[in-house]
């Protein structure tokens, strides 16, 4: 590994796994709330949980809750924290090329996904078993544009905030009501009417549908997924440019 | 542009300029912090920009490495444009930025593993160990102490040999004891044959280290030349002080000085004498001292210094000094 991307993404990867926020956040909280929330409904199928065993559910929701992680929490912490800092001025006084730092965070933020997603149905699997994938490629796709949108969210909202303090508030208020009402929180159908309202118009509720319901054979959530790979595309876009050196 | 200007350019940069930078113009909003700077480094020449803070210092190297977009202006460093050029002209460059930290959990290998051009790690190993740091490779950048920020920073901006470094306050938080170190560094580079252009308020640095010296104020260049010409052209004065117990017929002496040549002004407070004048009257007053038979044992010379020019530049320039702004890292910043 000898160009300058690739020397920066080594180190950025080790820094990821270094940093207690991130192992916290996205390694920890996801798996910890998944096995609570997931042994407190029982694992008989209800109709509250459209008909299916409500611990599989919250495993095939909790996914969501690993991006969520991951673009609300990690990477505008990281981000505001190196501009405050005036890491990313050192980056781009050393010649790394101007794309090479944004590509790098979207390689570590989908890394961060994959692996933490990775123990979370690993320790999911045989607590409560992980329920069969109804449309493999749908939840594939759901997935990857999900992680894609929330990466770009993640890298915008370090660009844009001041301070690695203000970007871990402002993350971490987007990110409970996000897990709360868009992935990890109760069901939709328990939620009242104005609050299920909310929750569709927030982009990890998208994210959630686009996966949850391929996965359970809930529909294919094609709108869902739409959104999803609009908000991918529009942020990504956003993100390179804002994260150019 | 008037043709022979264009001429004028284009011959400069031809020369064996390492930087040439002609009317640079930036300004931050409505706000214009350098204002029409031209600057010429030559190869090997350890050239140092010195000035009060918001001088326009920094932001004129930045233009320099292409990490800004001047308003107006030429620029032409090691060959290139850095408007145009500039993700290839900062790989050519060894840069040492003003507030620019590390990551906390990074290592000190690592940093230099990251920063290596390609093949210069064997490179970087000697540095480590020609800056006391090789013990210190598993380290974490958050441990290192002050003077261990500020030498890592130097063998990172030296990695890969670079013909033009650039150093903003290198010396900014250290101890005595650390400055020297880093000034045997640069003086290092300097025999080494390599292009220095320091950013500084120190003025000891500057003064011990560069062969040129600009003078900078809100945005413009006010003087350069060496160190002991700006000091001769803008410090002249020089002050004398001895004690009048060990003196024989001490008021027949003092008034003799008066009429030395070089001294401006004697002046006596008790037992005590202060001589004023250019640096000719110390060995003047000195002779006449030799000459009464009495050569006090507390006689002092205060001998202007590149700080005394400096003030005495400032104190002559009438544009009125710009502040620093708070301005985060340039990226998702306006440029």
């Amino acid at each position: 590994m000898s160009t300058p991307f690739a020397r920066l993404l080594k180190v950025e990867l080790k820094l990821m796994v270094r940093d207690p926020l991130v192992l916290t956040f996205v390694f920890v909280l996801p798996v910890l709330t998944m096995l609570i929330i997931g042994g407190s409904f029982g694992t008989k199928p209800q109709p509250g949980f459209a008909g299916r065993d409500p611990a599989h559910w919250y495993v095939a929701s909790y996914l969501t809750v690993v991006i969520a992680a991951t673009g609300l929490v990690m990477l505008p912490v990281h981000l505001a924290s190196y501009r405050e800092r005036g890491v990313l001025r050192r980056f781009a006084a050393a010649g790394f090329p101007s794309w090479s730092f944004a590509l790098a965070q979207l390689v570590v933020g989908l890394v961060a996904v994959v692996a933490a997603s990775a123990i979370e149905l690993g320790v999911a699997a045989p607590v409560y078993g992980v329920p069969a994938l109804h449309d493999f490629w749908r939840v594939a796709v759901g997935i990857g544009l999900g992680a894609v949108a929330f990466v770009g969210i993640g890298v915008l909202l370090g660009t844009l905030l001041p301070s690695a303090r203000s970007a871990q508030a402002v993350g971490l208020m987007l990110f409970f009501p996000s897990f709360l009402l868009g992935a990890g929180g109760p069901p939709p159908r328990a939620l009242p009417h104005a609050m299920r309202s909310i929750a569709n118009l927030l982009p990890l509720s998208q994210v959630t549908d686009a996966i949850r319901d391929p996965w359970l054979g809930l529909g294919s959530a094609s709108v869902s997924l739409i959104v999803v790979a609009v908000l991918a595309v529009a942020t990504t876009i956003l993100a390179a440019r804002r994260a150019a050196l | 542009m008037c043709s022979w200007r264009a001429a004028a350019i284009v011959a400069a940069m031809l020369t064996s300029n390492v930087v040439t930078v002609r009317g640079l113009q930036k300004c931050y909003g409505a706000r214009k912090v350098v204002d029409g700077v031209d600057l010429d480094v030559l190869e090997g020449e350890v050239v140092g920009l010195i000035g009060a803070n918001g001088a326009g210092k920094t932001t004129t190297v930045e233009c320099i490495q292409g990490l800004r977009r001047p308003e107006a202006g030429t620029l032409r460093v090691l060959g290139l444009d850095p408007v145009r050029e500039p993700e290839r002209l900062r790989a050519l460059i060894g840069s040492q930025l003003q507030d620019s930290a590390l990551p906390d959990r990074l290592r000190v290998g690592e940093a230099v593993e990251l920063f290596s051009p390609r093949g210069a790690r064997r490179g970087g190993e000697e540095l480590l160990e020609q800056f006391g740091l090789a013990e210190r490779r598993r380290s974490a950048f958050a441990s290192l102490s002050g003077g261990e920020r500020q030498r890592l920073f130097l063998v990172l901006a030296l990695l890969g040999r670079p013909r033009l470094v650039i150093l903003d306050e290198l010396t900014q938080g250290l101890d005595p004891a650390a400055r020297r170190g880093v000034w045997a560094a640069v003086s290092q580079l300097r025999e080494d044959g390599t292009t220095v252009l320091l950013v500084t308020h120190e003025l000891d640095d500057a003064e011990a280290l560069c062969d040129r010296v600009v003078a900078m104020r809100a945005g413009r260049i006010l003087d350069s030349g060496p160190p002991a010409e700006l000091v001769d052209r803008h410090a002249r004065r020089a002050t004398i002080r001895f004690g009048l117990e060990e003196v024989y017929s001490s008021d027949a002496l003092l008034e003799e000085l008066r009429d030395v040549p070089g001294v401006e002004r004697v002046e006596r407070a008790g037992p005590r004498a202060t001589v004023y004048g250019d640096r000719r009257a110390i060995a003047h007053v000195g002779s006449a001292l030799v000459g009464n038979g009495s050569v006090p044992a507390d006689l002092s010379v205060q001998i202007p210094s590149l700080e005394d020019a400096l003030l005495g530049l400032l104190d002559g320039a009438q544009a009125p000094c710009l502040t620093d702004d708070h301005e985060y890292d340039l990226i998702g910043a306006t440029r």
